[in-house]
C-alpha cells in the first residue's frame, strides 16, 4: 500500500511538473546557424506540434513549417520549430511565425563571427519523437554570457502555488473541521 | 469564421460567468443584510431593509468589479498577443 502511494504521487509530480517544463517559456543562448522550411506530417507525436497557419485550410495532413538551426554556447546543436500557435493551446498566441522566420534568418551567423541571439521558446526537443521545442521569439545579445531573470515564469509558477496551496489549506481545514469528527462518529 | 465562433463561444462563457458571480455576491449581500438587521435590533420590517440595502448594493463598487470578468481575460490576451507578435 504504501509502494502504491509513492507511484501514484511520483507520477502525479511528474506529469504536473513535465506540463509545466513544457508548457513554461525557456530561454536559449545561441547562434543561428540556418533557417529553413520542411514538409512535416505529423503522425504519432502530433501532439506535439501545432496546426495549420490560423486562416489556412487545416484539413490536409502534411504541411509545410518553418525551422530554426542553432548552436548552444556549450557547442551542441539545437533545432527549433518555428509554428503559430494560434488560439490554442499553449497560449502564447503566436500568429507570426513568417515574421519570425525573417528575423532568424537575418541574425544566422558562423562560428568564426558568432551572432549570438536569446531564443525565447516552449517545448521539447526529442530525437526518438522527431519532436521540436516552438520558437516563440529572437533577440540579439552581445555577448553569450547575458544574464536572464525569468520574471514570467516566477509570477505563473508563484500565482499557481499560492492559488493550489490555499484550495490545499481550505481542504485540510475542511477535512479537520467536518470529515474527520463524522468518521470518528462511524468508527 | 473559426475565431468568430472561438470568439462567441469564449464570450458566451464568461456570461455564464459573470451572471453566476453576480448572483452569488447579491446572495451573500442578502445574507449579510438580514444578519445586520438582527444585529441593529430589527428596525422596522426586514423586507424593507434588505431591499433598501440591496438597492445601494446596484449602485456600489463592488458589483461594478464583477466587470473583471470580461476585463482581465481581455486585456490579457490583447497583452500577450502584442507582446508575442509585435514586440
Amino acid at each position: 500500500m504504501r509502494y502504491a502511494k509513492w507511484v501514484f504521487w511520483g507520477v502525479f509530480w511528474t506529469i504536473i511538473l513535465g506540463f509545466l517544463h513544457y508548457t513554461l517559456p525557456q530561454h536559449d543562448v545561441a547562434r543561428i546557424t540556418e533557417t529553413d522550411v520542411r514538409r512535416i506530417t505529423p503522425g504519432e507525436n502530433r501532439l506535439f506540434w501545432a496546426q495549420a497557419d490560423i486562416g489556412s485550410d487545416s484539413s490536409v495532413a502534411d504541411r509545410d513549417v518553418f525551422f530554426i538551426s542553432a548552436v548552444l554556447t556549450n557547442g551542441r546543436v539545437m533545432v527549433y520549430r518555428n509554428e503559430d500557435t494560434g488560439w490554442s493551446w499553449p497560449p502564447y498566441f503566436k500568429f507570426d511565425s513568417a515574421n519570425l522566420h525573417a528575423e532568424a534568418g537575418d541574425l544566422r551567423s558562423t562560428a568564426a563571427a558568432p551572432q549570438w541571439v536569446v531564443i525565447k521558446h516552449y517545448g521539447w526537443r526529442a530525437e526518438f519523437l522527431t519532436i521540436f521545442p516552438n520558437a516563440i521569439s529572437v533577440r540579439a545579445v552581445d555577448s553569450p554570457d547575458v544574464r536572464i531573470i525569468p520574471w514570467l515564469n516566477i509570477i505563473i509558477l508563484t500565482t499557481l502555488a499560492a492559488f493550489f496551496w490555499g484550495i490545499y489549506a481550505r481542504w485540510r481545514r475542511w477535512r479537520k473541521r467536518r470529515a474527520d469528527p463524522m468518521v470518528d462518529d462511524i468508527l | 469564421m473559426a475565431a468568430l465562433v472561438r470568439l462567441i463561444i469564449g464570450g458566451i462563457l464568461l456570461t455564464i460567468v459573470y451572471v453566476a458571480l453576480s448572483m452569488y455576491s447579491r446572495a451573500v449581500r442578502r445574507g449579510k443584510l438580514e444578519a445586520d438587521w438582527n444585529v441593529q435590533g430589527r428596525p422596522g420590517s426586514m423586507e424593507d431593509f434588505v431591499s433598501k440595502g440591496l438597492k445601494e448594493y446596484e449602485g456600489s463598487l463592488r458589483r461594478k468589479l464583477i466587470l473583471l470578468v470580461y476585463i482581465v481575460p481581455i486585456s490579457v490576451v490583447t497583452t500577450i498577443v502584442y507582446l508575442t507578435n509585435y514586440s
